[in-house]
């Protein structure tokens, strides 16, 4: 097994480039999972969007009911009176809406003059259109109880207001089955383990094959007494041992982060999809490794191929948000199937055979991704063989 | 021969494509890559009317009022009637968010909560205020019914009026382009590194070559700097005009700022590179390590993984942002692209010139007069 010894040598000798992969991936995961808490959806609770409520007028009942009736439906984020910092919350959504109540409001609503409050929002968006509509709600009944009950006290009319605001209508959940808080966490672990195991593989597969395709040393072991067949069978076993070894790597941290999760349907159906993806990732890298002349170009093409396929496929961004021809270009990398299969599988609360007939298709044709450029390169290695 | 070895170090320079692929190719491709995934993120928060499905039967023919309502507010909601089952189908294939069912009193139904829900839910809330607020009039003045069946509630007044924060529309998806730029500017370190391994008889045959001649370390140095921070505003002016014209990122439009920002981070970039060649004696390995380690930890700060990192910054540690070559040439684009006046870029020039400066001065000092017994 001297060859496949070898093999595990060169790997040794570049650990450092594949552990900072390693060490990204891990630093991800850990950030990803203490971040992200999903929505438990079993009752109904209604979203509330951030704003900043800023008041330039004195104190008044009325303004401070429209403050505490804002205060139950949004949440209220203080934010300093500094235009840019205000600026600033808006731009990276700190808030999403900014109401400046001005000097002299209350008594001009009061008196039935025509007001306005000021806002600034992100243009077009949803939450926009929904703070506009409670707010207008809330000083048109001022406006008809001003209108219809002239000369109403301000402690009236904001008990009155109370008393109507506070009537809600039923909403009803129908939920499907519960679904484990760990199946999206879990889904994002995996669709992120994409990115470091395309980098990993290259880089391992590639400094091997780098080594191992030199004229002078491939010419060496042509002579050495060892069979052929007996060499790259041990090439063979050398690159799958990295693969499955690295593929346990990366997937050790979800059992301690999900534990008992991961042996439930969905959790073993996400190990199966990434075992079946680390093959056609293998048969990427091996092509790879072939056709790279250089160190230097390695880490090129380790880089633009992790990236570029993690960028387009839905790994950093979801891709329900990628455009149709982004997800068409996509389509023609595993990584696409890959990330697919993950979102269905832990979208789904129960499994049955529709969505697993899906699941499936994607997990083939990751399969046969792998197989056919696994077929390139054969080709390629015996023309390249005729050649010499 | 200050222009002799000018020349030769672009030569050098030009010549060197594994340099070219990650100061000049890896930028303009991770650009594309982000206009690419992230074109749709901005505009996914955009409002798209509300599908919602209403149950037809008796008790919604008795309330005229409600339906009323409910095709008044054709900005809002796009409307089906429907039967029960239909209504179920269309809930559970998610083509509506939710539907209404009048059943002795309002009810919804939906299977998540999302704003859309809320946003049904608000409207179905609106009218049971409405007409609660009909009720308390009617016990306090019934005579207020009865000119006009109460005209202030179905006829709505507006009393928002919508101030832009600034010229330039909030999108934080620009804030990655900048930190991009940012790391354009920080990986022209490379170049740096490059020709302090150049000119030190310790690192390379050149270096020793160059120390022997008669010629004054400093001018040589000088025109290799030169030579880089050419290279690297050449390259940066070059990504800048893709990112603007080809990808379409507004950059605002003062365009002398944006390229007094482009130089000022070029030559950051430049003295940063030489200045960790200088100081670490190890390998040109690890010179490009910490290089590539530094320039990633700095744009994380300054919000190149995730726009929201920038902002904690800037209001839990700003002086880490101070401190961050790569957010000061981030904020500079943010300021100019967003802030209303231009005290924020300035400071974050000078900071930047700052920090030029202390770089090349730790190069210099590091770098002159060094002696070799042998080598």
């Amino acid at each position: 097994m001297q060859v496949y010894k070898a093999f595990f040598k060169v790997i040794q000798k570049n650990r450092a480039q594949i552990l900072i992969y390693l060490v990204v991936f891990m630093a991800l995961a850990l950030i990803l999972s203490g971040a992200y808490n999903p929505p438990q959806d079993t009752d109904f609770t209604k979203v509330k969007v951030n704003i900043a409520f800023i008041n330039d007028d004195g104190d008044s009942q009325l303004v401070d009911g429209l403050k505490t009736y804002l205060g139950e439906n949004a949440n209220l984020v203080a934010i300093p009176d500094d235009t840019q910092k205000l600026q600033d919350a808006l731009f990276f959504r700190q808030v999403e809406y900014i109401l400046r109540v001005p000097a002299g409001f209350a008594e001009d609503m009061l008196n039935g003059k025509e007001v306005q409050l000021e806002k600034t929002t992100v243009p077009d968006s949803t939450s926009n259109i929904y703070m506009d509509l409670l707010i207008n709600k809330y000083l048109n009944t001022v406006k008809t109880y001003t209108t219809y009950l002239p000369g109403l006290s301000q402690d009236d009319l904001t008990q009155y207001l109370k008393k109507d605001l506070v009537e809600q209508s039923e909403v009803t959940m129908i939920s499907n089955g519960t679904h484990s808080a760990y199946a999206e966490k879990s889904g994002y672990y995996f669709n992120y383990l994409s990115y470091s195991l395309f980098a990993i593989l290259i880089l391992g597969v590639c400094s091997v094959m780098l080594v191992f395709n030199d004229t002078d040393l491939k010419r060496r072991n042509l002579c050495s007494p060892i069979r052929s067949a007996s060499m790259n069978m041990q090439m063979v076993l050398g690159n799958l041992s990295f693969a499955i070894l690295t593929w346990l790597v990366l997937i050790s941290a979800s059992f301690i982060m999900y534990g008992s999760f991961m042996f439930t349907a969905t959790g073993l159906l996400l190990l199966l999809n990434s075992f079946v993806f680390t093959l056609a990732v293998l048969s990427i890298s091996y092509l790879i490794g072939n056709l790279v002349k250089s160190r230097g170009a390695m880490s090129a093409i380790a880089n633009v191929f992790a990236l570029g396929t993690s960028f387009i496929s839905g790994v950093f961004v979801p891709q329900e948000l990628l455009g149709a021809n982004v997800l068409t270009i996509a389509s023609f990398t595993p990584t696409y199937w890959y990330v697919k299969a993950n979102n269905e599988i832990t979208a789904a609360v129960s499994f049955n055979t529709d969505n697993l007939s899906s699941i499936f298709t994607s997990m083939v044709l990751v399969l046969a991704f792998g197989v056919a450029v696994l077929g390139v390169t054969l080709v390629l290695i015996k023309q390249k063989r005729v050649e010499a | 021969m200050f222009l002799f070895n000018y020349r030769y170090r672009l030569k050098c320079i030009f010549k060197d494509r594994q340099l070219m692929f990650w100061t000049f190719m890896f930028p303009i491709l991770l650009a594309t890559l982000f206009n690419l995934a992230f074109a749709n993120l901005s505009s996914s928060d955009n409002f798209k009317k509300v599908n919602v499905a209403v149950v037809q039967n008796e008790e919604l023919d008795q309330n005229p009022a409600f339906t009323q309502a409910l095709d008044g507010a054709d900005d809002l909601f796009v409307v089906k009637y429907t039967t029960q089952d239909e209504a179920a189908a269309l809930l559970s294939d998610h083509d509506i968010d939710g539907y209404i069912n009048f059943d002795t009193d309002l009810n919804l139904v939906v299977n998540q909560s999302g704003l859309n829900q809320t946003i049904i839910r608000g409207f179905l809330d609106d009218f049971k205020q409405s007409s609660s607020t009909i009720t308390t009039i009617a016990t306090q003045k019934p005579s207020a019914l009865e000119n006009g069946n109460l005209e202030g509630i179905s006829s709505r007044a507006e009393y928002l009026k919508a101030v832009s924060a600034s010229q330039s529309n909030p999108d934080p998806v620009v804030n990655y382009f900048y930190t991009l730029i940012a790391m354009t500017c920080l990986y022209g370190g490379f170049l740096g590194v490059k020709e302090v391994v150049a000119i030190q008889a310790d690192l390379s045959d050149v270096g020793a070559r160059i120390n022997l001649a008669p010629t004054n370390k400093l001018t040589v140095f000088l025109a290799s700097i030169m030579a880089a921070t050419t290279v690297q505003l050449l390259e940066l002016l070059i990504l800048l005009a893709f990112i603007i014209r080809v990808l379409g990122i507004s950059f605002g439009d003062q365009l002398g700022y944006i390229a007094l920002t482009c130089a000022v981070g070029s030559l950051t970039g430049v003295t940063f590179g030489t200045c960790i060649a200088a100081i670490i004696k190890k390998g040109e390995g690890l010179k490009i390590g910490i290089l590539i380690g530094s320039t990633m930890i700095m744009c994380f700060l300054a919000g190149m993984m995730s726009a929201n990192i920038k902002y904690t910054v800037m209001t839990k540690a700003p002086i880490l942002g101070y401190l961050n070559p790569a957010n000061l040439i981030t904020d500079s684009f943010y300021a100019l692209y967003y802030y209303n006046t231009h005290t924020q870029f300035f400071a974050d020039i000078l900071l930047l010139c700052g920090f030029t400066l202390l770089f090349s001065s730790v190069t210099y000092f590091v770098l002159r007069r060094q002696k070799y017994a042998s080598l």
